[in-house]
């Protein structure tokens, strides 16, 4: 196990790569996620400003 | 009759449930895919007889390369098309890619610097493949820089759609580069029909790696363009509906 960790020598340029992909895709969610709650939040907050006024 | 469905991927409240009912198909079939290929990279296939362990970064650096090219030709021809016929969906499917597509690029250049730097000895190299990439990374962040810069959101679809179109020459070049001049970047190994240059054991890996990470974009997106969509229809009756339930 230990020998598989260390990739040959140069575990840290492989490692580093998967790391930093994994990160960019689990930010890519977060991000859209919450662009997207964001969206939805002030879309309902206008919809209850109109109301409010009529 | 038969240009309905047409009609319909122009109608937004369509657009918006049809996204929300696909983004977990979507989802869930990229984490399957990635999850599947990155363990087959690792646990499963062989270490490269030239590259030993190091290729298998490979199983990273090619599906963040192909999201670079792959979201951008999305970008610009949504763009080329909110263009030439004013379809405002296709802008809002546009400005929903530049993030995704900018964040995959910078994985790309990252994963690509630390595979020279082991292989050919130097972390970055004023190479055609390389600069076209630096500069694909640029086009994303400046047509997101020219949409922020304008208020006004029909001027910036607009000003930011001319840079993308134009942005799209860069495409075929990224892709040609390795042929067309002498770089230190190796030529394609997986896009070349009829003659496989890897064993399957390495080669099923990264076919599910780049399908899971293409999937994961067509998931990325419909999640932004239903907030784009949102921000749009300001004041359309049917989002009282779509953000209450």
């Amino acid at each position: 196990m230990s020998e598989f960790l260390n990739m040959g020598g140069y575990a840290v340029y492989v490692w580093t790569s998967y790391g930093l992909t994994l990160a960019v895709i689990f930010l890519n969610i977060v991000w859209a996620r919450r662009l997207l709650a964001k969206s939805r939040e002030d879309a309902r907050r206008r919809l209850a400003m109109r109301g409010e006024q009529s | 009759m038969a240009w309905t469905w047409f009609h319909r991927l122009g109608s937004p409240p369509y657009i918006y449930g049809l996204a929300a009912r696909l983004t977990p198909w979507f989802a869930w079939s990229a984490a399957a895919l990635i999850g599947g290929g990155l363990f087959g990279g690792l646990f499963l296939a062989p270490p490269d007889y030239q590259q030993g362990e190091d290729f298998r970064i490979i199983y990273v650096h090619a599906p963040t390369a192909w999201m670079s090219l792959m979201v951008y030709s999305t970008m610009g021809i949504s763009a080329g098309v909110g263009l030439i016929w004013r379809i405002k969906i296709a802008h809002a499917v546009a400005a929903s890619c530049a993030p995704i597509g900018a964040s995959f690029t910078f994985a790309a250049l990252v994963t690509g610097s630390l595979w020279g730097g082991r292989m050919w000895g130097t972390y970055w190299e004023w190479d055609p493949r390389i600069v076209s990439e630096l500069i694909l990374l640029f086009l994303y962040l400046g047509y997101m820089g020219l949409r922020s810069a304008m208020d006004d959101m029909q001027r910036a679809d607009r000003a930011s759609a001319v840079l993308a179109v134009v942005g799209i020459v860069n495409v075929p070049i990224i892709h040609y580069s390795v042929l067309w001049w002498n770089s230190l970047h190796q030529a394609p190994s997986v896009m070349q029909l009829g003659k496989p240059t890897m064993p399957a054991s390495m080669l099923t890996p990264l076919l599910m790696t780049l399908l899971g990470f293409t999937v994961l974009f067509a998931a990325l997106l419909l999640v932004r363009l239903r907030a784009e969509i949102l921000n749009r229809e300001r004041t359309a009756s049917w989002i009282r509906e779509a953000v209450t339930s």
